[in-house]
């Protein structure tokens, strides 16, 4: 067995076909290690004075316009009878849906070994942190009272003030909670390693920073032992607590009897659309990823591209065919309460936004996802990835203000007009691109050790007339 | 480990790695006296190490047991000493309790997996330490305790194994 030191074949007609492939171009440790390295430490001024913008974005648009509102009260938000639960929520769906993308591109990948997560694990980890972060602000902020947050903890205190355990808000926040920090220890654990790479390849303050970081991490045998033990631990058990988390959040709709939201197929559905959203906003963030820092076009390949494209295809279908699923059975149930609900969505008012979301997340994938030559192109995948997130957003925005809209009583029907709401979503957004941001100066948003193990394993093997990709079992 | 002097040679590849422990071996140092440490991991069946005996699978097992007991008595345990009824539920409800259980459960297993990992690992550990940054460029070290009268020995034949660097220990902080 050699290591990366050297190319594992010389080159050949085959090679040149397969180079292409991450796998199959092996560069020695060292020039990866640097590679990454510079990418983390290259800053020009254009990335300063984004990081700037989007800091006073955020502080404006998301902090201001929250502290506005708690000292001019709810009213200043667009929500009132009947419809309590407006952009916040339909917000809070949403970044969950992004959250989902780490840990299915990630844990489900290296569960059933897909050797292309390799070098996007960690940016799509990311993601699921910082989506989770966004998500776990819009609680609080649709709590109106946040200073009172803290009731829904449960200890002991002398008012009788006791969290209610069967309500679906409180296994929302445990959820949250849960799957929030496991998913930091998620990203942490495989990092430890490239921590270690970058303690070993930086000065100064980094040094110092990814000393204590890395917690003394050498590579022993013992040391990946257990590593490689708890991310596969992690890799399983993550995966029922991300379907948890989506499914917990559909409940808070579906266990009401208001209609349209009372349907047994929410849990699978919610999973459904927020894979396929975080899995389109992984392939946007990999683009930016990809244009926007040094040597990431070496990571960052169409062939990434392709795989991410074949599984929002994949998940297109999946969110389709639920999709109809609640739709028909609405249709043919004859509950007047349900047809009220759909009529509003496919009609009016919301009748513009419905086509809008069939057409985004259903027509643009179907008809342009076939295409080899699409998939595998960076700029087109990262403007589907944007179409399918607009699409889902707006099935968020038709689900949560859309449908309460119309309750079981005429007399109450009003329409949703979102007023703070808007900046505060827009505030949400440059919230996690500042936090994406930052981490991308901070943290090797490539896995080095995960390439080099994917890049040994691989080999160019001859097969009659022809050369095949070869993966070996090292692991 | 037995005693003697620590020594560390570092490798270019993984197969000369490995046939020197298997010298280091002959040589009559024992497997507790060597370790390798590289910048991806490899099996033992790779090195041609003895199995490695990790804690972690038993106290992500602990976690799971220690989340689920909190899950169960925040579920049943809690609403007897702060009654709170709604909608005509039942005050102990298993059906809504198992949505709680399996979170604090999971939460309890992951928790654990990962302060496994610390604990086991003795991280954070800073102290002066064998390892050269050049593992993290893809090197290969191989380190051992061996006692005086070998060291001679040992050196010649990793040195014709093909090992680029061979030293006594300079521990360093890391």
């Amino acid at each position: 067995m050699t290591t990366n030191s050297m190319p594992l074949t010389q080159p050949s007609a085959g090679e040149t076909e397969h180079s292409e492939h991450l796998m199959l171009d092996p560069r020695p440790r060292r020039e990866i290690n640097n590679m990454v390295m510079e990418a983390m430490t290259t800053t020009p001024r254009s990335f300063w004075i984004i990081v700037g913008v989007l800091t006073v974005l955020v502080a404006v648009c998301l902090f201001g316009a929250w502290l506005y509102m708690i000292l001019n009260g709810m009213g200043v938000a667009g929500v009132r009878r009947p419809t309590y639960w407006g952009m916040f929520i339909a917000n809070f769906v949403f970044w969950i849906g992004i959250s989902h993308s780490g840990t299915f591109v990630s844990a489900i990948l290296r569960v059933f070994r897909a050797e292309f997560r390799r070098p996007i694990t960690r940016a799509a980890e990311l993601m699921t942190a910082f989506g989770l972060a966004a998500a776990a602000l819009y609680p609080l902020i649709h709590l109106g009272r946040v200073w009172v947050a803290y009731w829904i903890i449960p200890y002991p205190n002398a008012r009788w003030l006791w969290p209610n355990f069967r309500s679906p808000l409180t296994w929302d926040m445990i959820a949250i909670t849960t799957y929030l920090l496991s998913s930091l220890m998620y990203i942490f654990l495989p990092l430890i390693p490239d921590l270690a790479m970058a303690r070993d390849h930086s000065e100064k303050w980094r040094h110092k920073l990814y000393r204590i970081m890395a917690l003394g991490w050498r590579g022993t045998e013992s040391e990946w032992h257990r590593l490689r033990t708890a991310i596969q631990l992690f890799a399983f058990a993550i995966i029922p607590v991300m379907f948890s988390v989506h499914t917990i959040v559909s409940w808070d709709f579906a266990v009401t009897k208001t209609p349209g939201w009372h349907s047994t197929i929410f849990g699978p559905f919610f999973v459904a659309g927020a894979i396929y959203s975080g899995v389109a906003a992984v392939a946007m963030i990999l683009f930016i990823v990809r244009t926007s820092m040094a040597n990431m076009k070496y990571f960052i390949r169409p062939e990434h591209f392709d795989m991410l494209a074949k599984l929002i295809l994949v998940f297109s279908f999946t969110w389709a065919y639920f999709y109809f699923n609640e739709y028909l059975l609405a249709w043919y149930g004859g509950d007047l309460s349900d047809w009220y609900v759909w009529a509003a969505i496919t009609k009016e008012p919301y009748g513009w936004l419905w086509i809008l979301m069939l057409t985004f997340n259903i027509v643009i994938p179907w008809i342009t996802l076939w295409n080899k030559k699409i998939r595998r192109t960076p700029w087109i995948m990262f403007l589907i990835g944007f179409v399918i997130n607009m699409g889902m957003y707006i099935e968020r925005y038709l689900i949560v203000p859309g449908m309460i809209s119309r309750s079981r009583f005429p007399f109450a029907w009003d329409g949703y007009i979102p007023r703070i709401e808007l900046v505060m979503s827009f505030g949400s957004l440059c919230l996690f691109l500042l936090l994406y941001a930052l981490a991308s100066r901070l943290v090797p948003l490539i896995p080095v050790w995960e390439i080099q193990e994917g890049q040994m394993a691989h080999q160019l093997r001859r097969i009659g007339k022809t050369e095949v990709t070869s993966v070996s079992e090292i692991e | 480990m037995s005693e003697g002097t620590e020594h560390l040679a570092l490798f270019r590849e993984i197969d000369p790695a490995s046939q020197a422990i298997e010298k280091l071996r002959q040589l009559g140092v024992d497997d507790k006296d060597m370790t390798i440490i590289s910048g991806i991991p490899y099996s033992e069946k790779i090195l041609g190490r003895p199995s490695t005996w990790t804690l972690v699978p038993h106290l992500a097992i602990a976690g799971f047991l220690v989340g689920l007991v909190i899950g169960l008595l925040l579920n049943l345990g809690t609403p007897l000493l702060y009654p709170l009824q709604v909608g005509g539920m039942p005050l102990l409800s298993i059906p809504t309790s198992l949505v709680l259980t399996f979170e604090t459960s999971m939460l309890g297993l992951l928790t654990f997996t990962f302060l496994g990992v610390i604990w086991e690992s003795a991280y954070p550990s800073f102290g002066p330490k064998v390892y050269r940054p050049e593992i993290s460029d893809g090197w290969i070290g191989v380190v051992f305790r061996c006692p005086p009268e070998i060291h001679t020995q040992a050196h010649e034949a990793l040195a014709n194994l093909g090992a680029e660097w061979i030293h006594r220990t300079e521990a360093v902080n890391l």
